[in-house]
């Protein structure tokens, strides 16, 4: 009798968070299949860097997306510039295809809203993430927040704002938020023209901060236009 | 004074040795853009190394604002060389073919023969700059066209846009104009010291590398003499490919170039006028 009732309680205690854990799963599905129903997307971008040792003026471009990974910036002739792996920049590769491993990672707040998080860690082990933390607004079912751990490339962060294009889970506004390795070219190789106030700023600001920030906005999105993977063959 | 520009300028250009200078910047710009053609990929991403490892750069990165941009650092050196060599041989080239005594038998002050040299000088070293950005520019851009442009600093990269660049260039060339013009009164100073042009061309190139190496060591020991010397401030010109242009610091370097120009042409003609010329 004794035994049967330390078993009903022991039941009792474990039931919430199994329950929970399957919640998180299905709510990682759900939200997983929301974003694949967009499977390509032109977008007109305006991309701000904020990086210490960069001085990049505001880039305006269009954004090519096709489900689940391609993805690809033409600034009309000129130079684009974007944090290294792009995986960083879509929304499908942070919800990883296939069988995952979800984790309930409770409740947080952002921006005063409560929001469900979930650790999502991918079947595969030979990708380069090796965990996403991801904030859910369950209401709304969007992702607002994501935290993604990199085997190379450190942890990466980024804010997702909506407005116009909740439907399809798409962002007005993403920001991310890089780690930085330090940046220093030999001063006898490129004969710096020096003495100007800019400059010190520019060298006491990177000595203190090794993170950057990278804004894209999106102003309009076409989606599902039918973009080929040929579309994004680099030319040679 | 105008005539007797002419006759200096005549003189100038008559000498086959003044158009090797123009050879000499066309051979060294198309080497570069010959080169960059050739195997430009590989340069740019050795250039990019430190920013590639955690930023994708795509586009045209090897665009004739870049080529030109390194053109115009690796004729640094190069450039007030070839104005020494006319400019040096301005009074010491007319004492060693025994000229000068017989011009200055002419109705001409001595100050505005000095005057009169310095600024044919001037000239030449604006017909080679003006020559170097139709080689450099507009060869560069036709062959590799435009786009942004990125300029590379020991400790930042800045990006310019396309539509931003071309005014820089003209401003920059301005400027390279106002540290020729310094580098044509140190050859003119050096040449009213000598009866052959030798001494002063390589005294000019002897010093402007001695004060070069001054300015780019970065030593602490250089650090309290590197901000009064000309050639710390002969790459001004650099500073129009910076974000936001220091505008300042640009100015500040136009003058230091401009008093020491007008020293050096001071001196020339107190110098010059207590001379006795035996030639």
């Amino acid at each position: 009798m004794k035994r049967l009732f330390c078993l009903c309680l022991f039941g009792i205690l474990l039931l919430p968070s199994v329950t929970m854990a399957q919640d998180a799963t299905q709510l990682f599905y759900r939200i997983r299949d929301k974003v694949k129903g967009v499977n390509d997307y032109v977008a007109d971008v305006r991309i701000k860097l904020d990086v210490p040792f960069m001085k990049v003026p505001p880039m305006k471009g269009k954004l090519y997306f096709k489900n689940p990974d391609k993805m690809k910036l033409e600034r009309q002739g000129g130079i684009s510039i974007l944090p290294r792996n792009s995986f960083n920049l879509t929304m499908n590769n942070l919800l990883p295809p296939g069988n995952v491993t979800v984790i309930d990672g409770g409740f947080d707040t952002i921006d005063h809203k409560r929001v469900r998080v979930i650790k999502v860690i991918p079947g595969s082990d030979t990708g380069d993430i090796v965990l996403t933390r991801i904030c859910i607004d369950e209401a709304r079912m969007l992702v607002l927040h994501t935290e993604t751990t990199t085997r190379d490339n450190g942890t990466i962060n980024m804010d997702l704002y909506y407005n116009s294009y909740v439907a399809y889970s798409l962002p007005d506004k993403v920001i991310f938020h890089i780690n930085l390795k330090d940046y220093k070219l030999p001063k006898g190789v490129t004969m710096d023209y020096t003495g100007t106030d800019e400059d010190l700023v520019q060298k006491a600001k990177q000595a203190r901060v090794k993170k950057g920030r990278v804004q894209i906005e999106y102003l309009h999105y076409t989606i599902n236009t039918g973009l080929t993977d040929a579309f994004f063959t680099e030319k040679k | 004074m105008i005539a007797l520009l002419r006759i200096e300028l005549y003189k100038i250009f008559h000498r086959p040795r003044t158009y090797i200078s123009f050879g000499i910047v066309a051979a060294i710009a198309l080497v570069i853009q010959l080169a960059m053609l050739a195997d430009g990929k590989n340069f740019i991403g050795f250039a990019l190394q430190g920013v590639s490892e955690q930023f994708d750069i795509k586009g045209n990165v090897l665009n004739g604002y870049l080529i030109t941009y390194l053109i115009l650092q690796t004729l640094l050196i190069h450039i007030p060389l070839l104005v020494a060599l006319v400019a040096g041989d301005a009074l010491a080239g007319e004492a060693s073919i025994g000229t000068l005594r017989l011009l200055l038998t002419k109705p001409i002050t001595r100050p505005g023969l000095v005057l009169v040299k310095f600024t044919a000088s001037v000239v030449y070293a604006m017909l080679l700059l003006i020559w170097l950005a139709i080689i450099a520019l507009g060869l560069s851009v036709l062959l590799f066209g435009t786009g942004d442009m990125i300029n590379l600093k020991s400790d930042a990269f800045v990006m310019l846009l396309k539509d931003d660049v071309l005014w820089r260039y003209f401003a920059a060339f301005a400027f390279a104009g106002i540290a020729m013009m310094c580098v044509a009164a140190l050859a003119l100073l050096l040449s009213v010291f000598a009866d052959n042009s030798i001494g002063p061309i390589i005294g000019t190139m002897g010093i402007i590398i001695v004060l070069t190496i001054f300015s780019t060591l970065q030593l602490p020991i250089f650090d309290a003499i590197s901000p009064y010397l000309f050639t710390t401030h002969m790459i001004g010109w650099k500073g129009f490919f910076d974000a936001p242009v220091p505008y300042d610091a640009i100015t500040h370097s136009a003058i230091v170039l401009l008093v020491y120009t007008i020293l050096f042409v001071a001196t020339t003609i107190i110098v010059f006028n207590k001379k006795d010329i035996q030639s």
